[in-house]
């Protein structure tokens, strides 16, 4: 199959420009930005360049604004829509475009969880079957998951080669995902950093959010904090895919989705993370080679120093993995009682049983789980989690320990761990030896 | 003299730093040897069992771990591994970039005397332990220090860049017929490591337009006429690749392993400068690198029609180039014929780092030797995955350490 020409609408966003970039730079694709304006456009092009680090690719990227989104869609193969994370946004951009999209090109939408089928239903009937989700991640030239997400609208055909595409030309980890709320990765993703907020809160007497980062620490399978990746994120974000989780889950495991009272504040107080200068984490700048970085203090409402914690069964964990040794710093962490290694624990479980049911409920195969989780966050995959932890042979008596009754009543533990499969993935490399 | 078979071994992930995942040189070992020796089908207790009669040994090869993660006794470190290994003669081999050949050598020795019936060779190299200048001046100790790295800024890049203007001057080769050729290799090379999962660059972009655009923001000038494109980039890894003897693959009832069928080492004069000089009289740049690979070649009883498969030291594009006569793919002076027919791609004749080579797969210095000898093993037993060249019999490596000055080669084959 063939995309020479693609048309990115709302290209001067983050996920918009660097997704022009792979088009343009795998795809060999002539790639319209769709900009507000024409200098956001230029700009857009400069930074897409530098997200592929290859100046080669400057000759497929033109820069356009709304005034020709038009004669764009017209001699497209593909059009990709990135614009905002909102269903009347997208409308009126699908109804802009609807009668000069060509009868065969592609519809693809950026979105990380509205229905594609309700993005579908605006187009006319014969040009639903072109229409895919097509979920990248950020930044995708490093992180290269994309979830493939079609609905019944969808021409069998025409799925198979964008998938072709997706894989072969633009390299992408490809995962077929069911048309469900927040698709698989964040549905994974989110579970575990919504729960470090609501634990954040919850044992706001012992320090909050730096005390449950220094607790989920990269020793425990991820390169950054959960509540710096949040913050990282955005908190404006984080709320809108955990909205939408908690609105549209049915089962009872919604409430990890519930963000915490004083999260909600934050981000009405515009406090949204890294991007304003002040999230859950804040940057003091004290001098021009002097920086401090604070941490909202929930108890009080105010930002205080950071607590460097020293919690023994991370100093021991993070020792063995320092030297080699995964089995030595599996026991430093599941065989240790103190409050902070049961909560460690309880997040390292809890995340490979949402992991499985999610892939069981949105994916094909809990192998799904796996392929997301690395390709899209770079974490340890959850059935590489599951290795780990088994080679203590702990694993089945703490599930049944440590897991609170109420989640066990919600997900069946013995099920799980019997459809879970060998992983292809090796944990040893997403176990950080630091704190 | 035995034959020296090939059991199997296992590299470490290129594209991994061990420096940010705050591991070091143990965790590298025990991870890459404990990884190939599973994948030879080898335990720690067979290690112990071959040890009682002392008919094992680890053969290490590492470039500059004194400086890279300031520690020297590299041999000896390997017993932190395991205590299997315990007792185990075990020392470390260097020459520069093909240090881990010279490790091959001496297990390759001990097994075909038939001292050893198992020789275990770990080259691992860790780079990312400090920034790139620093990187830049450790590696310039590959060269005669005093005058080729002291002081110089990345040395390697303009040594390699001198070696392309000697190519151009040599053969009177049209300037752009020879950057663009260069050019191509790179974007070979970039495009092989895609289908290799073990391979640093593999997410990496790459094209040849991207490769033939030097001097540009995101491909700047690094040696001479070298852009980043024409370079390796450093990496952190380790490559494990276990020999043995015929009577011992009997007792494990294996059968048609393949085996070291040839092998040539050969040491230029050190100096570019010396090098150049003695080259006048040889119709190729690097005669002593012709005459390792012909060495090998006759030690075979194999030629260039025999060898299905190549795996080269392209730590710089012109490297690669230099290589394609030395292999006798082409005349000396004609290198851009086979790069411009496609003969060396990987649907070519005569493919060339079908891996993804330094360029693609990366260079972790110590490790590019066993690596390379690794991959030879994979392709001859049809066990290269997604990079795996059709109908492989026999297979050729070449491995040079400064600027060609140390040259090893290896034939495989079945």
């Amino acid at each position: 199959m063939s995309i020479r020409t693609v048309t990115v609408i709302g290209a001067n966003g983050t996920m918009g420009r660097n997704v022009s970039a792979i088009f343009a730079s795998f795809g060999n694709a002539k790639v319209h930005m769709v900009c507000r304006d024409m200098e956001k456009a230029k700009e857009a092009v400069e930074k897409a360049v530098q997200s592929v680090k290859a100046d080669s690719i400057r000759r497929n990227l033109l820069p356009a604004d709304f005034s020709t989104l038009l004669d764009c869609v017209r001699e497209s193969d593909l059009v990709f829509d990135s614009v905002a994370e909102n269903m009347e946004i997208k409308g009126e951009v699908i109804g802009q475009i609807r009668d000069a999209l060509p009868q065969d090109a592609y519809f693809c939408s950026g979105t990380s969880g509205l229905s594609i089928t309700k993005l579908a239903e605006m187009l006319p009937e014969e040009k639903r079957r072109n229409v895919f989700g097509v979920h990248f991640f950020n930044p995708p030239y490093s992180l290269n998951l994309c979830e493939l997400i079609k609905t019944n609208y969808s021409d069998v055909n025409k799925h198979q080669k964008l998938r072709e595409y997706l894989s072969s030309c633009l390299h992408r980890s490809v995962v077929e995902i069911k048309d469900r709320p927040a698709f698989l990765g964040n549905r994974i993703g989110f579970q575990f950093l919504n729960e470090a907020m609501q634990y954040a809160q919850r044992c706001q007497d012992s320090g909050g959010i730096d005390y449950i980062d220094s607790i989920l620490g990269p020793f425990s399978g991820r390169s950054m904090p959960p509540l710096v990746t949040s913050d990282f994120v955005g908190l404006d974000i984080h709320q809108a895919i955990v909205d939408n989780l908690y609105s549209n889950l049915a089962s009872g495991d919604k409430e990890a989705y519930k963000m915490p009272d004083f999260a909600v504040s934050l981000v009405k107080e515009g406090r949204l993370g890294r991007k304003t200068k002040g999230g859950l984490y804040k940057t003091l700048i004290l001098s021009e080679n002097d920086k401090k970085r604070l941490v909202f203090d929930i108890a009080s409402s105010t930002y205080r120093d950071q607590i460097e914690y020293n919690f023994s069964f991370a100093q021991k964990a993070i020792h063995h993995l320092a030297r080699g040794d995964y089995q030595a710093a599996a026991f430093s962490i599941f065989n240790n009682e103190s409050q902070e290694a049961e909560i460690c624990t309880e997040f390292l479980l809890k995340y490979i049983f949402y992991s499985l049911q999610a892939s069981l409920e949105v994916g094909n195969s809990t192998h799904d789980a796996d392929v997301v989780m690395v390709h899209g966050y770079g974490w340890c995959p959850p059935q590489a989690m599951l290795e780990w932890i088994s080679s203590t042979g702990m694993l089945h008596s703490i599930s049944k320990e440590r897991l609170p009754k109420s989640f066990q009543e919600i997900f069946d533990i013995d099920m799980l761990l019997g459809v879970a499969q060998k992983s292809g993935f090796d944990y040893r490399r997403y176990l950080h030896a630091k704190k | 003299m035995q034959k020296v078979f090939i059991m199997g071994g296992a590299q470490t992930d290129f594209e991994r730093n061990w420096t940010k995942e705050g591991k070091g040189l143990l965790a590298l070992l025990k991870e890459s040897v404990s990884d190939g020796l599973a994948a030879a089908g080898l335990t720690f207790d067979d290690i112990k069992e071959l040890n009682k009669v002392n008919k094992v040994g680890c053969f290490v090869g590492n470039f500059i771990g004194e400086l890279y993660a300031e520690q020297g006794h590299l041999g000896a470190l390997v017993t932190m591994v395991d205590k299997a290994l315990y007792g185990v003669p075990t020392a470390r081999y260097e020459a520069a970039c093909a240090s881990s050949s010279a490790a091959i050598d001496a297990a390759f020795s001990k097994i075909a005397l038939g001292e050893y019936e198992v020789a275990v060779v770990i080259g691992w190299e860790l780079m990312k332990t400090v920034d790139s200048k620093t990187g830049g001046d450790f590696l310039g100790h590959a060269a005669f220090y005093e005058e080729e790295g002291k002081g110089i800024s990345f040395p390697f890049p303009k040594l390699f860049g001198k070696l392309a203007d000697e190519l151009i001057a040599k053969y009177s080769l049209d300037e752009n017929v020879f950057m663009d050729s260069l050019a191509k290799i790179s974007a070979k090379n970039y495009s092989n490591a895609k289908k290799n999962p073990l391979a640093q660059t593999r997410k990496w972009f790459m094209d040849y337009e991207q490769a033939r655009h030097r001097g540009t923001p995101t491909n700047q000038l690094v040696g001479g006429r070298l852009a980043v494109s024409d370079c390796s980039q450093v990496t952190d890894g380790a490559a494990v690749v276990v020999l043995a003897s015929e009577g011992y693959l009997a007792k494990r009832g294996l059968k048609n392993n393949p085996y070291i069928k040839g092998w040539g080492h050969r040491v230029a004069p050190m100096p570019f400068q010396d090098k150049m000089q003695d080259s006048l009289s040889s119709p190729y740049v690097l005669p002593w690198t012709r005459q390792a690979i012909e060495d090998a070649y006759r030690r075979s009883g194999l030629t260039v029609q025999d060898i299905d498969v190549f795996e080269t030291h392209d730590c710089f594009t012109s490297s690669e180039y230099a290589a394609i006569s030395a292999f006798g793919i082409t005349v000396p002076g004609e290198e851009y014929k086979a790069i411009q027919d496609g003969i060396i791609t990987f649907e070519g004749s005569k493919p060339v780092n079908p891996s993804g080579g330094l360029i693609g797969c990366g260079h972790p210095v110590g490790a590019s030797g066993a690596r390379m000898l690794l991959d030879l093993y994979k392709q001859v037993s049809g066990a290269a995955g997604a990079y795996q060249v059709h109908n492989v019999r026999n297979a050729m490596m070449l491995n040079i350490g400064g600027s060609a000055t140390t040259n090893y080669s290896y034939i495989v084959g079945r």
